[in-house]
């Protein structure tokens, strides 16, 4: 039988009910890249949907500015 | 009147170090050209870009509000992608001013304010934000050999190898 992984622990730690998340804080962004500054996927981050979706705008507008690379 | 809206924008550092004031203006005036009430317009930081923008790797950003009908977007838009000046922008709507924006920009309108000097380290680059001190740290090829001035402080250490080896051995 395949061995079942074990899910990571989520990276969240956050309401849905805070703020929305903000592209200007980037050191916050960074923590839910890979090093290759690809966006994590919702297993990885725990976000819920919005959330997540919340993340993916933020991202891609601090990319846009020029506050984190698209690829590293 | 409209919508209040959040505005981001990369100046061009060229045109920041000459003057703040006048670089600012430049983006305020556009705004105000198509009808926008600027509520705040603050120097929010100067950054190491995370990729080259128009061969540019440093950029200072211009964080504004300011009150415009929908209409007036798009035509200034329009402005901002012509002007040389301005690498890059974001506009987004904002609920409201986030508190404490006003006070920021009107310390910056006042008389006394001076633009604090250029960063010397890149407390908040990208990569200082994601590998801390080791972006600092220079890339150095590992070297297994040891400077040969630190010979001298090498040669007993070399010499209690063989020493403990054979004290194994024995």
């Amino acid at each position: 039988m395949a061995e079942m992984r074990k899910p990571a622990a989520p990276l969240a730690g956050r309401n849905c009910d805070d703020p929305k998340i903000d592209y200007k804080e980037v050191a916050y962004l960074a923590k839910f890249v890979t090093n290759q500054a690809q966006v994590l996927s919702r297993k990885r981050t725990g976000f819920c949907s919005q959330c997540q979706r919340e993340l993916k705008q933020a991202i891609k507008r601090a990319r846009h500015l020029g506050l984190m690379p698209f690829v590293q | 009147m409209g919508n209040t809206y959040e505005g981001m924008f990369l100046l061009d550092n060229q045109v920041v170090r000459a003057d703040w004031n006048r670089a600012k203006s430049a983006v305020t005036e556009t705004l105000q050209k198509h009808g926008a009430k600027v509520l705040a317009a603050r120097r929010w930081d100067e950054r190491k870009l995370a990729y080259t923008i128009k061969g540019k790797t440093r950029g200072t950003y211009l964080l504004t509000y300011f009150e415009l009908g929908g209409n007036g977007v798009n035509e200034m838009r329009r402005d901002f992608e012509l002007d040389e000046r301005v690498l890059r922008y974001l506009v987004v709507r904002a609920d409201q001013v986030p508190a404490g924006e006003l006070e920021k920009s009107a310390e910056e309108s006042a008389a006394g304010f001076s633009v604090p000097p250029p960063p010397t380290e890149e407390s908040q680059s990208y990569e200082r934000l994601v590998f801390g001190d080791l972006a600092d740290r220079p890339i150095q090829e590992p070297s297994r050999h040891q400077p040969e001035s630190d010979e001298g402080a090498d040669a007993p250490v070399e010499a209690e190898v063989p020493q403990a080896a054979a004290a194994e051995e024995s």
